[in-house]
């Protein structure tokens, strides 16, 4: 018997396929670290670990497979989760990118999958900016726990954004309001609120009534007709690197020029379809 | 250097809709789709459908020997909506049927004499042509002009689910 048998259910061919896909996961703290391991243990072939942190102590009550000793030796999370993966899947194919995502594009836009566990409602609506233009689906999580007046409310999304579907502004995860009060967003329950055994059934369990309600209507934030690179030209060099990997991808680049124009006190609206 | 082709299942679903609509004397429809570009890593592009043109029925020619014939008018228009757009151009049609298809020695000797045109009017994107099935596809690609082309290596429908077929060894 081998080490998937026993979800041979999924089909026939489904080792095949599975080993066969790559997921990229931008964060991989509380959400990202549990999905990268049940993405392991489902026999998914090819990760693509995406994080610049290093682990710290008050990671270890949410970082699956993060331990003491890794807080102690400063080690980066992207590795932690590696090992984790490699754990599990000897012949796993892990690229690891200890950089922010807006420098491992490259390896971003070759993977099937991305998963996002990032804080910032800002870098949530970039991250799936990027994900649409390349036609990538995004799955995003996110999980917050709020005082409801002497009790605590643990609520959480996981969202799959598609190409030519509903996106996150479309579900409201990402919101004006939200990105304009993004300071305020961990509620009362203080930071990063995020510990393993919520994550663990977030990221386990879910129902998602909006998603029913929207279905696979068309997205009115997003035009299909800005797919790829602005800047794409081949007739350059295959090998060569973009001197600077946030303009040379467009959302990337927009999401920058988005960024500076709130520090301003400037908010877009996003052109309506025509 | 390998090719990767993403489109919607609603832009296949299109594709696949208006090319096997009957002509009042063309055996067969063709179509264009206009795609952008990535470059990823692993000597990777990845080729992301925009949309889809359908030639228009006045544009037919006809021709006997031929499935379909199509005048210098559709062409023009494929090749303004490309240029306008920045986009790769892809010329499309349909063999119908089951399994991944073959492109018959007609469709490559027509490609290759119209496809390395495409790159007068678009020359940073690479161009190409493609050949539907029911449920899979085929294509090839053009890097350059005076290049070999080479088979597109991947489709991919991105939807729910995400489906992966006419892969290329």
């Amino acid at each position: 018997m081998s080490r998937l048998d026993r979800q041979s259910f999924l089909g026939a061919d489904s080792d095949r396929t599975l080993n066969e896909l790559t997921v990229g996961y931008v964060g991989l703290g509380g959400g990202g670290s549990h999905v990268a391991q049940q993405a392991a243990h489902l026999g998914i072939g090819g990760h693509v670990l995406v994080d610049g942190d290093i682990v710290e102590d008050t990671n270890l009550n949410r970082l699956v497979s993060g331990t003491a000793k890794d807080a102690k030796d400063k080690r980066l999370k992207v590795d932690v989760a590696a090992r984790t993966i490699k754990a599990v899947n000897p012949s796993a194919r892990v690229k690891m990118c200890p950089v922010p995502w807006q420098q491992a594009l490259e390896e971003l836009k070759g993977c099937d999958v991305i998963i996002g566990g990032l804080d910032s409602v800002v870098a949530k609506d970039d991250l799936d900016r990027f994900c649409r233009r390349h036609l990538i689906p995004y799955i995003d999580m996110g999980m917050d726990v709020h005082d409801t007046g002497g009790a605590y409310l643990i609520a959480g999304q996981v969202v799959l954004s598609s190409p030519g579907c509903p996106c996150l502004r479309c579900f409201g995860v990402v919101t004006e309001d939200g990105l304009a009060q993004e300071a305020k967003r961990y509620g009362a329950a203080g930071s990063r609120p995020q510990v393993v055994w919520p994550n663990g059934n977030k990221n386990t369990v879910r129902s998602s009534p909006r998603v029913a309600m929207l279905g696979d209507r068309p997205c009115p934030h997003t035009s299909a007709l800005e797919t790829g690179d602005v800047r794409f030209d081949i007739r350059g060099d295959s090998k060569r690197k973009p001197s600077s990997p946030v303009a040379a991808d467009g959302a990337a680049a927009q999401g920058a020029t988005r960024r500076l124009l709130r520090k301003l006190g400037i908010f877009l609206r996003p052109a309506p379809e025509t | 250097m390998k090719f990767t082709f993403k489109a919607t299942p609603a832009l296949f679903a299109r594709a696949r809709q208006d090319l096997a609509r009957k002509h009042p004397f063309a055996h067969e429809r063709v179509g264009f789709v206009f795609a952008g570009c990535a470059r990823a890593d692993d000597d990777l592009i990845v080729i992301t459908a925009r949309d889809y043109m359908p030639v228009d029925d006045e544009d037919y020619i006809r021709n006997p020997n031929v499935g379909a014939m199509i005048g210098s008018g559709a062409m023009r228009k494929g090749l303004q909506r490309a240029y306008a757009t920045r986009s790769a151009l892809f010329h499309i049609h349909t063999h119908g049927g089951r399994g991944t298809p073959e492109f018959s020695s007609v469709d490559l000797k027509d490609a290759q004499n119209f496809v390395p045109s495409f790159f007068n009017v678009v020359p940073a994107m690479p161009h190409g042509l493609i050949v539907l099935s029911n449920d899979s596809a085929r294509g090839r690609v053009w890097g350059a002009p005076k290049k070999k082309p080479v088979y597109i290596h991947r489709f991919v429908s991105v939807g729910s689910p995400l489906v992966r077929y006419g892969e290329v060894a």
